[in-house]
């Protein structure tokens, strides 16, 4: 039961249980001090680690006492930079911070940490740590057939930003589109999955048909970009190329925004851009017409940003 | 920013010097020290009013919070980053002739300037008035009361109900109706904020400019929380409201975040070890901005509590968030087999076993159980099958069941479960057998509707059919407004009130429903 669990992480925690009685009374951790507050201690074991279009960030650091207000990240492209507010990344009461939205380019970032507790009290900046992201197939490779611009939004994209309750009419049985000039326009830019009561709560198949004169040499590789998910059930979507099952990728958790707007890039955007890249059997391809699948048959809807079949 | 309540006079209480009384203070933080008196303290420091909460027969807890700019970016209301000493004086007249107790508290910028001070010693079922002092700044008149003598059966508790204040989707118009009932008590049942973004999709308030653009974001940061509650308080109201009774207040979900079980964040899916930093700074902000006594200890907030109205009301606190278990199935509307499973609890054994040797010990007319979601058993199902909200407490029937059992056990014979939560006024019969309609009840379910959550809401709406097909249901209504309920020894009668708008504000008031419930006969007969 959960009661059991909570035991267990508030011993692991070093905090007293306390009594819901009447007349009791607690003063809040922190407060027994008094007097002018001592500053945080800054946080410790920063890292960061370099993904596809962005870095995550983790540190550790004392969450209660002091109660921690919230750790004011902070990130230049330039080593040795400045805390100030024009290098203010973001402020989150977690331990982690995804920075989004740097694209398809390796890009090197450097970041320092300061923690502000429940009084304002700001520590010192931790030391300066640094990654660089991951780059993308769709800046090394070459472009064998795309629809959307891999830019962070859906704008271009059919219904977009925001008809996801057009879909039903408009794409009765599902997305079906070829590679080529106009291919945005019939390319809807929200995929439903069997939890969307909207989109008739049952899985959606989405189709991108392109044609190679030739199997071309190198490996190639499948780009999908998302501009959001759903928050709690973004589900997984399965690819099969030609027929044949490719691989089932377990989307990651966005924001439910994406639904409603199309643009990651503006500033303070609630948007969780996330990013699938992955190689597919160099045997897949076939000379003609190559038909791509994208099935959703779990969780709820997912925003593309673009989708494209790259060689590296 | 000035708060909209009337200022008492002001001669007397800037007079008033030293302690030098036989109230005890608890402050919120080291005792009181001249060199915190209020030197520097920037004016109109009173802007988000004052409040009375948890009363017992001796006395009360009084809340203020220092914060001459509330909507301050961050979160410390715009005062300066130094504990002040805070006095407070309580007495028996509005004019202060007749004072019963003096003291004085720390407000520390470490708990956002907010005062908690705790009175003892007063008379039990009293009025008093209230007020505080820092350097020569007064702040509004609050008016609260003492509980009864244990021992006294007083001849009648009047309370209301109030839940879900999205301040973003309307005016606090049933607040203001509120203001002018005569309540001895009012009970929030949670959801005093919302942790969502407030931007052009959701502010129907009509007639109010657009939040700064902190307020566009989901509240993740101890200054997130605070701005929230900040920004909410800032409606006269609101402050009318608690400046006019004691508050009783539990919380639901979105003082933390929609849906939430204990560690787990079922909506964003943070990780356990991130989500607790999110529940423990949004706990320390509710404790900062409300009237009870008990600070959360990290992400531990010691929320379930008893309190007494004599031998009338025995009153249940309960916290159905901290330490529930989560979706048995990974969803939130299912009729899975692990619904069922017996060791399933929304409460958490520890309060559980509290609530239980609690009933036993009852000797009251009335057990009162001040909580956030829906008891009843709700089929959504409106064929042949079976459909229900893992959400409230049709996610735990097990848990319900082992409720129900104490209170056949310990001859608790006249259960009122007060709830809040579904944004719709639902009364409800809670039956030994939910199969058989012509099954006893057990015991009444009040479900007062939000304050202003889903804006205007409808006099029907889509979800009518599905609650009205369950039988032991006597009343929807979606429409805002709150309860309020007259109990005596000999039986208990509640009014339903709404009014049709709150986007625009000035609506009317009427009564949407009143019910008879006789002690002794647990049951709803309705007379309007």
């Amino acid at each position: 039961m959960t009661e059991k669990r909570t035991v267990g992480r508030r011993a692991a925690l070093g905090l007293a249980t306390a009594a819901g009685v009447v007349g009791a009374t607690a003063r809040p951790a922190g407060a027994a001090t008094g007097g002018r507050p001592r500053g945080p201690r800054p946080v410790s074991r920063p890292r960061a680690t370099g993904e596809l279009g962005r870095i995550r960030l983790t540190w550790e650091g004392e969450a209660y006492e002091p109660l921690v207000d919230h750790y004011a990240v902070y990130g230049s492209e330039s080593a040795g930079f400045p805390i100030s507010p024009q290098t203010l990344l973001t402020k989150t009461v977690f331990s982690t911070f995804a920075h989004n939205g740097m694209g398809g380019r390796s890009r090197r970032w450097h970041y320092r940490v300061v923690v502000v507790d429940a009084a304002g009290e700001r520590s010192g900046p931790c030391p300066e740590f640094s990654a660089s992201s991951t780059e993308s197939v769709t800046v090394s490779g070459r472009p064998l057939a795309t629809v959307g611009s891999f830019d962070h939004k859906s704008l271009e994209l059919a219904l977009a930003p925001a008809g996801y309750a057009q879909y039903p009419a408009r794409f009765p049985s599902g997305v079906n589109v070829t590679s080529g000039s106009g291919a945005e326009a019939g390319w809807s830019y929200i995929h439903p999955g069997p939890m969307d009561s909207w989109a008739g709560r049952r899985s959606h198949r989405f189709t991108f048909r392109f044609r190679l004169d030739a199997v071309p040499a190198g490996a190639p590789w499948l780009a999908m970009w998302l501009v959001d998910t759903h928050a709690s059930s973004p589900g997984a979507a399965l690819f099969a190329l030609n027929g044949t099952q490719v691989r089932e990728v377990p989307l990651e958790r966005g924001a439910t925004r994406g639904s409603l707007e199309g643009d990651a890039t503006l500033p303070g955007t609630v948007l969780k851009p996330s990013y699938v890249e992955f190689a597919l059997p160099t045997s897949a391809l076939v000379a003609g017409e190559n038909v791509l699948t994208i099935d959703k048959n779990t969780g709820s809807w997912h925003v593309y940003d673009a989708l494209g079949i790259f060689l590296r | 920013m000035r708060s909209p309540l009337p200022r008492s006079g002001r001669r007397s209480f800037l007079a008033m010097t030293g302690v030098g009384s036989a109230a005890f203070a608890l402050g919120t933080g080291r005792a009181a020290a001249d060199e915190l008196d209020g030197v520097g303290v920037p004016a109109d420091p009173f802007t988000l009013g004052v409040a009375s909460g948890d009363p017992l027969p001796d006395g009360f807890v009084l809340w203020t919070r220092l914060a001459p700019e509330p909507l301050a970016p961050d979160g410390h209301g715009g005062m300066p980053r130094r504990p002040y000493t805070v006095r407070f004086e309580v007495a028996e007249d509005e004019r202060f002739t007749r004072t019963a107790a003096r003291g004085q508290a720390v407000a520390t910028p470490e708990l956002g300037h907010s005062v908690h001070a705790e009175v003892h010693g007063l008379h039990p079922g009293r009025d008093y008035f209230y007020r505080f002092r820092v350097g020569r700044e007064i702040s509004p008149t609050g008016r609260t009361k003492t509980a009864p003598a244990p021992h006294a059966t007083p001849a009648e508790l009047r309370f209301a109900t109030a839940s879900c204040q999205a301040w973003y989707h309307g005016h606090f118009t049933a607040y203001e109706h509120m203001a002018r009932e005569d309540l001895d008590v009012v009970f929030f049942l949670g959801d005093y904020v919302y942790e969502y973004a407030i931007n052009a999709t959701n502010l129907w308030r009509q007639g109010v400019p657009m939040p700064p653009a902190e307020h566009n974001a989901p509240t993740i940061t101890l200054e997130q929380y605070r701005l929230r509650y900040s920004l909410f308080k800032t409606d006269p109201h609101l402050q009318a409201v608690h400046a006019a009774a004691p508050w009783v207040t539990t919380t639901d979900d979105h003082e933390v975040e929609n849906n939430y079980a204990d560690e787990l964040s079922l909506e964003s899916g943070t990780p356990p070890h991130d989500f607790l930093r999110r529940r423990a700074v949004a706990y320390r902000a509710f404790y900062e901005n409300l009237p009870v006594r008990s600070a959360p200890r990290g992400p531990d907030l010691p929320l379930y509590r008893r309190l007494r109205w004599g031998r009338l009301a025995d009153i249940d606190v309960l916290d159905n968030r901290q330490y529930r278990d989560g979706y048995p199935a990974g969803q939130v509307f299912d009729n899975s087999p692990e619904r069922r499973d017996p060791r399933r609890s929304i409460l958490g054994e520890r309060q559980e076993q509290w609530l239980y040797e609690g009933l036993r010990r009852s000797e009251a007319t009335w057990n009162v159980f001040a909580q956030g979601v829906v008891m009843a058993q709700i089929d959504r199902d409106t064929g042949s099958g079976e459909l229900y909200s893992n959400d409230q407490w049709d996610g735990f029937p097990a848990a319900r069941d082992r409720l129900f059992a104490a209170w056949r056990r310990h001859g608790i014979t006249n259960p009122v479960v007060l709830t809040g939560d579904i944004h719709r006024h639902v009364a409800a019969e809670l039956k030994a057998d939910w199969t058989d309609p012509a099954s006893a009840a057990v015991g009444v379910e009040l479900a007062g509707s939000s304050i202003a959550s889903d804006g205007d809401g409808a006099e029907t709406d889509n979800l009518a059919p599905i609650w009205l097909g369950n039988p032991h249901v006597k009343l929807y209504k979606p429409r805002r407004g709150y309860l309020t309920c007259r109990m005596t020894p000999a039986s208990l009668t509640s009014e339903f009130k709404s009014v049709p708008q709150v986007r625009a504000p000035g609506a009317s008031i009427t009564t949407t429903a009143r019910f008879v419930t006789e002690a002794g006969h647990p049951g709803l007969n309705r007379e309007v």
